[in-house]
């Protein structure tokens, strides 16, 4: 079944169309990729998908029901969690207060119950403070907990973000080119933890220019062109497909892949 | 974490603030400085939860306490209230206006925010000049009464001393329980990134919304607490000049540390007080004084001696120091 439904999706800045009448469909528990030129429009359709920038035209649905007309913090509250291509990291805090923000729509107490610290409030932080945790572990990040988020290194910051998102405990996972900028050993580092992720029933949406990376963890392709699909198969298919290859692979994958 | 542990600075503080009256009982520094400190120290700890946690702006701080204080004068001088519920209602009537303006206001960012902030501020500053019936006008309003806590004047320096006392330390501790908090990561959160707060689901809007009027509201009992304790308030102590320096004390202890906050006003209240020995340059070198720490301390007062004193102590003993917070 479906988690994710996308049909006819359009936006347009100004006219120009940067998403033009796009439909697929994420399974419920897949490895999903979308690849494509750099002005596909993929972070486009991750920011409409993140409730960030209002659809022109169509409809997303999310588990049975719309998304439209959400703020963001309410498609968050629904299970979808993201990750930008460029780091929106909380650098005024410490890499476990980072993941803690993540936790947010998991927990209730409010800003005039936290001022009198009444005991509910303690016993929430601590529940908040082990899930953060139990995220920081599953990205092997546990041993920089304390340390405060500008001391890192960028591709640690990356993972950051990805314990932060998981540790909203969401259905659909949207990674926006989680491997930009990160060198050979780390590329292969998140190829483990994305399939982990995949493994913990987390449904994964990743925007990848990396085709290495794509091929491996991927159940399914949808390469974008222009806004638009150009096609969806499986990694072999579309490796095989000479419409795509044509306009986006060249001889690169063959090469990627091996 | 312990509780202890947590709030070590805040019982150093309380120890302090204790231990001075005690220590100098007749010190003028103390007891009657020492009670507009607590103010000021109220007003920037307030003020610091949304310009320096939550990374807004606002220069129009001070008509929240002019309105608290107008409230309380008004009611009391006027309809013969108690000073109980006047303070009350002037936390209501606070806390309505905060809440109605926050929503429009608070979609402003950057430049745009710090103008609707002083517009509003400089608006409720002519009100009190302008309503003459009500507020007296320029002259402002005297004859406002002492108060009373259940049978217990509060009628000497050393008794507002200790009043205030209470009442800042209250306003410290709030702070920094909210900081450590849930509330007070996603106050942080929007101001580290505001998009990527929204997407983990938080209300961004209302979170703002929400310091915005908090804020507002510890301001007004900062200002009834004043009218109560002068007796006597009119429209200059609350125009655009002390928006301003409440802003500085915030910005001069240290943003985004509740302490750096306390610090501030301690110092930018006692400060000018100390170059009064100077006579006619006095507002020259406190102006020369703020100038050089920004320049030299751009983190601000508090943050920047902490961290350089931490840093010194880990040069000469490095492994014996922890990190500090």
């Amino acid at each position: 079944m479906a988690l994710l439904e996308v049909r006819e999706l359009g936006k347009a800045f100004g006219g120009v169309a940067a998403i033009a009448d796009l439909s697929f469909a994420v399974p419920e528990g897949s490895i999903y990729a979308v690849i494509g030129p750099n002005g596909a429009g993929k972070t486009t359709l991750f920011n409409m998908l993140s409730g960030v920038y209002v659809p022109s035209d169509g409809a997303i649905e999310f588990d049975g029901t719309s998304l439209a007309g959400l703020e963001p913090h309410q498609v968050a509250t629904r299970g979808i969690s993201r990750t930008f291509q460029n780091l929106q990291i909380f650098f005024n805090m410490s890499v476990l207060e980072n993941v803690m923000v993540g936790c947010h729509q998991r927990a209730r107490s409010g800003l005039y119950r936290a001022a009198l610290r009444l005991p509910g409030v303690v016993r929430e932080e601590q529940q908040i403070r082990a899930w953060a945790i139990e995220a920081l572990e599953f990205c092997g990040l546990a041993h920089l907990a304390e340390r405060p988020a500008d001391a890192l290194p960028y591709g640690e910051l990356k993972r950051v973000e990805i314990a932060r998102a998981l540790a909203a405990d969401p259905r659909l996972l949207l990674m926006d080119e989680p491997a930009a900028g990160l060198n050979d050993t780390e590329t292969a580092e998140l190829r483990e933890l994305i399939r982990r992720i995949g493994a913990r029933g987390v449904t994964v949406l990743l925007v990848e220019h990396n085709m290495g990376l794509v091929m491996q963890v991927s159940d399914t392709v949808l390469v974008l062109d222009y806004g638009s699909k150009l096609a969806e198969g499986t990694t072999t298919e579309i490796q095989n497909d000479p419409r795509v290859i044509a306009a986006y692979l060249g001889g690169e994958v063959q090469y990627a892949v091996q | 974490m312990s509780a202890l542990h947590r709030l070590r600075g805040f019982l150093a503080l309380a120890v302090v603030v204790a231990l001075l009256p005690v220590l100098f009982p007749d010190n003028y520094f103390v007891t009657v400085v020492g009670v507009t400190i607590g103010f000021n120290v109220m007003l920037a700890v307030a003020l610091n939860l949304f310009i320096g946690f939550a990374g807004q702006i606002s220069l129009g701080h001070a008509a929240f306490f002019g309105m608290g204080a107008y409230a309380s004068a008004i009611l009391t001088t006027r309809y013969g209230w108690s000073p109980w519920p006047a303070m009350g209602v002037g936390l209501v009537i606070v806390y309505v206006v905060a809440l109605l303006i926050s929503r429009p206001i608070l979609k402003l960012k950057g430049h745009y925010l710090a103008m609707a902030t002083l517009g509003f501020g400089i608006i409720v500053n002519i009100i009190m000049v302008e309503a003459v019936d009500w507020t007296g006008g320029p002259d402002g309003m005297s004859g406002i009464p002492g108060l009373e806590l259940f049978g217990w004047a509060v009628d000497s320096d050393l008794r507002w001393y200790a009043v205030m006392a209470v009442v800042m330390l209250a306003t410290v501790l709030l702070s920094l329980n909210i900081i450590d908090s849930r509330a007070g990561r996603a106050l942080r959160a929007v101001h580290g990134s505001e998009v990527a707060a929204q997407t983990l689901g938080v209300d961004t809007a209302r979170v703002k919304s929400q310091v915005f009027v908090l804020s507002a509201c510890l301001a007004s009992l900062a200002g009834s607490l004043f009218a109560h304790q002068q007796n006597f308030i009119s429209p200059v102590s609350f125009n655009f000049f002390f928006s301003i320096e409440v802003v500085t004390m915030v910005v001069l202890g240290g943003l985004a540390s509740t302490y750096g906050a306390v610090f501030g006003a301690i110092v930018l209240t006692l400060l000018p007080q100390v170059l009064v020995v100077f006579e006619d340059y006095e507002v020259l070198i406190l102006g020369a004084i703020l100038m050089s720490i920004m320049i030299f301390l751009p983190q601000g007062l508090f943050v920047g001696l902490v961290r350089g004193s931490t840093g010194l102590l880990r040069r000469l003993r490095p492994a014996a120091v922890a990190t500090g917070d």
